[in-house]
């Protein structure tokens, strides 16, 4: 009988961490909204050091507003900073949503947020006159001392919708909550979707923002904004959509909301990574908009079992794999590496959920392999985990290329953050079709290290 | 008169042009809030100046996102210990804040030293620990104490100041109050220096180093590249500092004239011309004729091994124009090196230049050149567009602005790979340069009707 064994962090500090706070997730879900821009309620390397992240991965201009709070605001308090933020962010970029994100500091010294960005408002209006009704200032909290930037994510959504989400005639389309996952992963989805005739709103969108052309006359004007990202209507219309699919299930916040506020039904699943999640993913989106599946999609879907008839039995079947990341990435990633034949013997995430072990049980029963789940853990105990037990492949961050170079384990490149690699960002590991390059993907990285480069017969 | 760029009113006096009457712009001012500044914090700044120490952990006391988007993203290169690239934080969470961090830091503290027993544990504090008001100094105290193990506090609250620099200037204190002084050396040499200022980014020390060796000079420590913490422990018993990156280090370098009486000279190892310069003035500083003399031939002999070498790029950099907007030191440090390229500096700016740093571009840039300070995302982007220089040289977060504007882009920060520093290294800086402005995409058409350079 396969089990779970979880091993918590038996120390205080943490070693190269796999998590960072929550202001990265909202920063994140502002910029997937058309002219939306984030503005950071705290010090300056607060939004410094997440635009490098960003764009590190994304490879991408990020732009991201500070209030560039100083001592004085310790002491007494971040209002002029935030007021005239806001204020000089909307004359100069005239945005449609500004999403005020706070940090840690600004919510020990307890700012009000709300409180000014009413005054924000107000002086606006008096500036811009009926211009200034059209930018929808919407406060997120995101204590940076509690959970991760992953609940930072769950929180920038579900403020977006409960500021915005209008009931009013429905619309034929699909809420989906995506997650933090890359351009290339959004774009396979609205493949998916377009299969089956179905619109999406995404909440919210960074296919666009995240990975746009070089064209110098489209940046005749500057500030100008790149195309693309959910715009403001769509994320009013939310409230009237068939259904909402949160793609992650441990940030699913804004589907509940909208379930509860305006009866749009939810399903809160593990994201469409390999086989049956798909599967799950296809069929919500075929039950809430009642469209069948497509024959396109079930190609592609035939496809993936083509491959995987051909080549998990060959070279992928019992070989030992290790996943670190997000929560979703981690658990969507265990139930296709089992699909696929191999054991996910080690499982570790830098946060904790209350559903997380449970579902791991579900995925060890089901590939019936036992798996050590690394809860709430960091990169140093996947390093000190690994060298006790070893494995035949690593899939994880950039993060983790030390501990794969150290143990001579191949890394699979997955999640965020990918800096040492180019490409990641645009391809996806979503849908039959990611599931199919992730194969490819893990399959020549073990003919590569485990297989003789002389012995041309793969077929043997 | 016109302004540089149009920008916000306030902002319009952070640049000017150098020429007839016009000294340097308004600087080290706190951002306009709301814009997108391409500064960071002062936490930032204290990590940077001593996170080179290599077999030391360097230990962030705050909530995870401080140390998480901070570790290992310095490209400095260590020839031994590789203690200094992990990533490690008190993560500090709600009833932290509530009942104070002191005892979590402590246990964190003795957790550290008993898996790793490093050199030392530099602890940082971040905005929240100065909010709470956790005593560092104290627990770092006691638990060094304990342990025996140098734990050594840096008051780095990042929202102390709008300029980075304090945080040098923090990260300069510790070394200064717990480390500089701490430790004898076992000899001593009338030739005895410390080099200030290079942090090995991307292996810049190794390219200065075996020349100053070879002069017959004794480095006792380097601040603090490619480091060990008892080396710079010795560092009091120098003759002579030399000062690569003057922005963030004349600090430490005038504290340690004032306490240990240390006279320094300002270096700077980028460049041929400038590499001779540094090489000569440390020599001429010590009047050995002997050593006088063996510089003469280590620069006879570096400037023979890169003879032509260059050749082939500078033919096709001749007059091709350059931006730097950089962090502070290189906005002048850089100047003459690209001029030995053919290159011609059309704009200089830093992000946190106070008064003496623009003085310094001021003297060093040609009349018409762009002086700018702290420009946001959008002005960096107006400047770009208005000016059109064939080359921007910055870091990771301007480099994708350029870029997107079809202006190509050299890193010249945490990010670079290869050693641009000393004879050789300006051989590498040539063709790295080279390839950035030289790359055929820069040419091809985007557009009907137009080329990405200039449209």
């Amino acid at each position: 009988m396969s089990c779970v064994n979880v091993i918590e962090k038996d120390r205080n500090v943490i070693i190269n961490p796999l998590k960072t706070c929550q202001p990265l997730g909202a920063m994140f879900a502002v910029t997937g909204i058309n002219k939306g821009f984030p503005i950071v309620h705290g010090s300056q390397g607060c939004s410094a050091f997440v635009r490098y992240g960003f764009a590190r991965h994304f490879r991408e201009p990020s732009e991201i507003a500070v209030t560039a709070l100083h001592e004085d605001a310790a002491v007494f308090g971040g209002r002029s900073n935030l007021v005239a933020g806001i204020e000089n962010l909307a004359l100069r970029f005239d945005p449609d949503v500004i999403g005020v994100i706070t940090t840690c500091s600004s919510e020990i010294i307890g700012d009000d947020v709300y409180g000014f960005a009413d005054t924000a408002r107000g002086n606006l209006k008096e500036k811009l006159g009926e211009d200034a009704d059209k930018i929808e200032i919407i406060p997120i909290n995101t204590p940076s001392f509690v959970e991760s930037h992953y609940k930072g994510y769950d929180n920038a959504i579900n403020a977006l919708v409960n500021h915005l989400a209008r009931k009013d005639e429905p619309n034929e389309k699909v809420n989906i909550i995506p997650g933090i996952i890359n351009p290339g992963d959004i774009r396979e989805l609205k493949h998916m979707l377009a299969s089956m005739d179905t619109d999406g709103i995404f909440l919210t969108d960074i296919s666009d923002p995240f990975d746009a052309p070089l064209r110098p006359s489209k940046t005749k004007e500057i500030p100008y904004y790149p195309k693309g990202g959910t715009t403001v209507d769509e994320l009013r219309d939310s409230a009237n959509s068939l259904g909402t699919v949160s793609i992650c299930k441990y940030a699913g916040s804004g589907a509940t909301s909208l379930e509860r506020e305006h009866k749009v039904p939810s399903a809160i699943e593990t994201p469409p990574i390999g086989l049956q999640n798909t599967d799950q993913f296809v069929r919500n989106v075929s039950k809430f908009t009642g469209n069948s599946i497509s024959e396109e999609l079930l190609d592609e879907r035939g496809m993936l079992v083509d491959s995987m008839a051909d080549n998990a039995a060959r070279y992928l079947y019992g070989r030992k794999v290790a996943i670190y990341g997000d929560p979703d990435l981690t658990t969507g990633m265990a139930r296709f590496v089992g699909e696929l034949g191999m054991e996910p013997t080690m499982v570790c995430t830098g946060v904790k959920y209350p559903d997380f072990n449970p579902d791991m049980e579900k995925i060890s029963k089901e590939t019936g392999s036992d798996i050590d789940v690394l809860y709430g853990q960091d990169l140093r105990a996947v390093e000190v985990y690994l060298k006790e037990n070893p494995v035949d492949l690593l899939v994880g961050n950039s993060d983790g290329r030390l501990i794969a170079l150290d143990l001579d384990i191949p890394l699979i490149r997955m999640g965020f953050p990918v800096y040492d690699r180019v490409g990641y960002q645009r391809q996806s590991v979503l849908g039959y079709r990611g599931g199919l390059y992730l194969m490819d993907l893990i399959t020549n990285t073990v003919l590569e290290k485990y297989y003789e480069p002389t012995h041309w017969k793969l077929q043997q | 008169m016109e302004p540089v760029i149009e920008t916000f009113e306030s902002r319009k006096s952070h640049m000017c042009v150098k020429g007839d009457g016009i000294s340097i712009p308004v600087c080290d001012k706190a951002s306009l809030p709301g814009t997108v500044t391409q500064r960071t914090c002062v936490y930032g700044g204290a990590r940077i100046v001593l996170m080179p120490i290599t077999d030391s952990i360097h230990l962030v006391h705050g909530p995870i996102g401080c140390a998480a988007c901070t570790w290992d993203i310095r490209g400095s290169k260590s020839s031994r210990e590789d203690l200094y690239k992990k990533g490690c934080s008190t993560d500090l969470h709600e009833t932290d804040i509530v009942f104070g961090g002191e005892k979590k830091l402590y246990e964190t503290i003795m957790e550290l030293n008993k898996l790793y027993h490093p050199g030392a544990i530099f602890v940082y504090a971040t905005c929240v620990a100065g909010i709470i008001g956790d005593d560092i100094k104290a627990v770092c105290k006691k638990a060094e104490e304990v342990t025996g193990c140098r734990v050594i506090p840096v008051q780095s609250e990042g929202y102390q100041n709008h300029n980075k620099t304090k945080g040098h200037w923090i990260g300069g204190d510790a070394l200064l109050d717990y480390v500089i002084g701490t430790k004898e050396p076992e000899k001593t040499t009338p030739f005895d220096i410390n080099i200030v200022g290079e942090f090995n980014v991307a292996g810049d020390l190794w390219g200065i180093k075996p020349l100053i060796e070879a002069m017959g000079i004794n480095i006792i420590s380097t601040l603090t590249g490619d480091s060990h913490v008892e080396e710079i422990a010795q560092a009091h018993r120098a003759k002579l500092n030399i000062v690569q990156c003057q922005k963030s280090s004349n600090y430490v370098a005038k504290k340690m004239e004032e306490r240990y009486g240390i006279p320094f000279i300002k270096v700077n190892f980028f460049g041929l011309e400038q590499t001779v310069n540094s090489l000569r003035d440390i020599a001429d500083f010590f009047g050995d004729t002997e050593m006088i003399e063996r510089t003469e031939e280590i620069i006879a002999d570096g400037l023979k091994e890169v003879e032509h070498k260059t050749d082939e790029y500078k033919k096709r950099l001749e007059g091709k124009t350059v931006a730097l907007y950089v962090g502070g030191n290189k906005a002048w440090s850089l100047v003459r090196a690209f001029e030995e390229l053919g290159m011609d500096v059309m704009m200089s700016g830093t992000k946190n230049g106070i008064k003496e740093d623009y003085e310094r571009i001021k003297e060093t840039v040609k009349d018409g050149t762009i002086i700018v300070d702290d420009a946001n995302s959008t002005e960096l982007a107006r400047l770009l567009k208005k000016y059109k220089p064939n080359l921007l040289i910055s870091g990771a977060k301007e480099k994708y602005i350029s870029l997107k504007l079809g202006i190509p882009f050299c890193d010249f920060n945490h990010d670079r790979i290869s050693a641009f520093a000393g004879f050789k290294g300006f051989v590498s800086f040539a063709k790295e340069v080279d390839a950035s402005v030289s790359s055929p995409v820069f040419n091809l058409s985007s557009e009907l009707g137009g080329g990405l350079n200039g449209t």
